[in-house]
């Protein structure tokens, strides 16, 4: 894989979450350490979850239900996780609101805490991003690239780079969805993000079945989840239709 | 956008001087890395035709058993800590006694050769990898330029301040990749030995970093060095400033993050800012420029009379030390301080060592393998954060070095 692809690649994975990062995140300090703090979280979570995995691997590949109780395992460890960032967050916001108090400035807005929630969930997004898709990019630099058997017609690169897109949009939303959730106490919110990230963990696991087919229900899915997203927030206009407009790009580009 | 109209909330500026900080120190060690992966030399040919001064004890070779090189390696750190403290003990001093333009002189000149040589070599390498065709004399032009112009923005304090900021980057850049080339066990123990005596060095009442800033708090003095200092963040309110940390405190501060009650206030700009804080806190005035200590010393002074919360507002500066030449022949050595601290306007000033050994860190995470990087550099960038945290908390010297280490450690 040439340098050039490489570089196409990692845009294909990261580039909305870098619109997003330099839209919205990099004109406030706080969201960019929200950003740091709530990547390093997401390790530290995969580093916990390998460490326990790691007495049971590697699994044989001909059986698939231990594959699946790893994604669900892994699905619901991240969203406790989320839950431990919810009340991480909800302290936060009583230590911000009063130092607003003291300082004299107004209280959080409603699009703050939703800016917050975004900044959280596009760390998660982001460490997925990188390391599910770059860490497979950078050895493989060099002449040549690589397919998998059972879709012969996208480098396997190409396909990862995609599914960590839908990664990352997955987690930055359903981040900004469960908050609200949360906070509204809305159940069908609340209970929306486990399922979705289950859901989109599983048809991974499926990969390669069948390929087209998998990336589109992958944008459908998207496509669903974004308009909940719209539906509950307030996002800059531009920024909701860059990527909305990236979704569909992909959606019908994956299903033609 | 609606929030246009809206009157600015705190989330715009909360947290921007640790962004600050921590921006220039990911540009470094984002440079670092694409140095080594761009020029990554093996192990065995770099170390053996470089004698240093960090491998005088022991040079590894790969052939040698774990124990042996883990015993090498404790050695050659061991050294070089012994050679750091005592220069740092010599620089006290000097600046004990008031050698103060000898010291300015020998930064100049530790910076120009940090520049000139070791930015000429890899600057050399580069050009052998890439081929690319210059001929001698531009080269040694465009080379002793840019070391002047270096040397100029280190000395100078009214030059331009991303001029200053760009180069001290670069300094801290190049000394960084020289370090990643010493052999893997050294670096590793050599990183962990320097934590270690940073925290010893600025915590303990001997230590030599300690002695010297309580020099230059109780003459009020600079002291000439290679520190980072972040642009201040302006503000035109004189209420509370958030965030703003102090490193080695001397004074009674509270800080506004921790809700002890306190309001600080880091208006860093000289006069008029200085006496108009007496109710709520701190106050730190700090001079504008290296050389108006004075102006400020004599303000601080009155306010430190009259409110007894405050003691004597300080302006850290720090030691230049610059990390061992690898030179053979240049046995000069200076010391970098480490240790974050509050610069001449208020800002957060982080020492240039800092810098070295973060970099350091993840320029050998980068020989490994990508996602090492990627789990470094996180981790230090957290216990940066700790770090600034700690230092708003316990308002004493800390050093920035051993948490960040430490994290960075485990994570590789």
């Amino acid at each position: 894989m040439t340098v050039a692809a490489g570089i196409g690649y990692a845009l294909i994975a990261l580039g909305p979450s870098l619109s997003l990062f330099v839209a919205v995140i990099s004109k406030k300090p706080f969201l960019i350490l929200t950003v740091l703090s709530s990547t390093l979280l997401w390790l530290i979570s995969l580093i916990v979850l390998s460490g326990i995995w790691r007495a049971f691997l590697p699994l044989k590949s001909t059986t698939w239900w231990p594959f699946a109780l790893l994604i669900i395992s892994s699905v619901g460890f991240q969203e406790g996780l989320r839950v431990l960032f919810w009340k991480v967050y909800k302290r936060l916001e009583d230590t911000l609101d009063a130092f607003a108090d003291r300082v004299g400035k107004p209280r959080l807005f409603l699009t703050d805490k939703m800016q917050i929630a975004l900044a959280g969930g596009l760390g998660h997004g982001v460490a997925h991003a990188v390391f599910f898709c770059l860490s497979l990019l950078t050895p493989a630099f060099g002449p040549a690239t690589f397919y998998v058997d059972r879709c012969p017609q996208m480098p396997f690169f190409l396909i990862s780079a995609i599914i960590a897109l839908a990664f990352v949009t997955i987690h930055t939303f359903s981040m900004v969805i469960a908050f609200n959730g949360y906070a509204e106490g809305n159940t069908t919110d609340q209970y929306f993000v486990p399922v979705v990230h289950l859901v989109a963990g599983m048809v991974v696991k499926s990969a390669f079945a069948r390929c087209f087919c998998l990336l589109s229900q992958k944008f459908s899915l998207l496509r669903i989840l974004f308009l909940i997203v719209l539906k509950n927030c307030q996002l800059s206009p531009e920024t909701a239709l860059v990527v909305f407009v990236w979704l569909n790009v992909l959606c019908h580009a994956c299903s033609f | 956008m609606a929030q246009n109209q809206r009157p600015a909330s705190i989330l715009d500026t909360l947290g921007e001087e640790i962004v600050r900080i921590i921006t220039p120190v990911s540009i470094c060690m984002l440079m670092v890395v694409i140095l080594v992966s761009i020029l990554s030399l093996d192990d065995s040919s770099s170390s053996s035709a470089m004698p240093t001064i960090a491998t005088i004890a022991y040079s590894e070779t790969g052939s040698d058993s774990s124990w042996d090189k883990f015993m090498g390696a404790l050695l050659n750190s061991l050294v070089f800590v012994a050679v750091v403290t005592a220069v740092t003990f010599i620089l006290v001093l000097l600046f004990y006694l008031r050698c103060t333009k000898f010291l300015k002189i020998y930064l100049g000149f530790s910076a120009f050769v940090v520049l000139a040589f070791m930015g000429g070599e890899i600057a050399l390498f580069l050009f052998e990898k890439f081929s690319f065709p210059i001929d001698c004399v531009t080269f040694l032009v465009i080379l002793y330029n840019f070391a002047v112009v270096g040397v100029l923005a280190v000395f100078i304090s009214k030059m331009a301040i991303l001029v200053t900021q760009a180069y001290l980057v670069v300094i801290g850049m190049l000394v960084a990749y020289w370090f990643t080339l010493l052999p893997e066990w050294t670096t590793w123990v050599l990183l962990v030995a320097m934590a270690l005596y940073d925290l010893a060095a600025v915590l303990l009442p001997v230590g030599p970093l300690r002695l010297l800033v309580e020099l230059a708090i109780s003459r009020d003095e600079d002291i000439p060095a290679l520190v980072y200092e972040a642009r201040p963040v302006a503000h035109h309110d004189s209420g509370s400033r958030d965030g703003v940390v102090r490193r080695r405190v001397w004074s009674e501060r509270r800080n506004v993050l921790h809700d002890s009650g306190g309001d600080v206030n880091s208006n860093a700009i000289l006069s008029g800012n200085a006496g108009s804080n007496l109710n709520s806190g701190v106050v730190l005035s700090v001079a504008s420029g290296h050389n108006d200590t004075r102006l400020a010393g004599a303000e601080e002074g009155r306010v430190v009379e009259a409110n007894a919360e405050l003691s004597a507002p300080l302006i850290d500066r720090r030691m230049n030390d610059n990390m061992h030449r690898q030179e053979e022949d240049d046995t000069s050595e200076n010391l970098l301080l480490e240790g974050i601290g509050l610069g001449s306007t208020g800002a957060i000033k982080l020492g240039l060592g800092d810098f070295i050994f973060y970099s350091v860190l993840v320029g050998r995470a980068a020989m490994y393998d990508f996602m090492t990087v990627y789990a470094c550099y996180l981790a230090i960038v957290a216990g940066l954060g700790v770090t600034l945290m700690l230092l708003a908390f316990y308002q004493k010297a800390l050093p920035a070095l051993p948490v960040s280490i430490m994290l960075g450690a485990v994570a590789n």
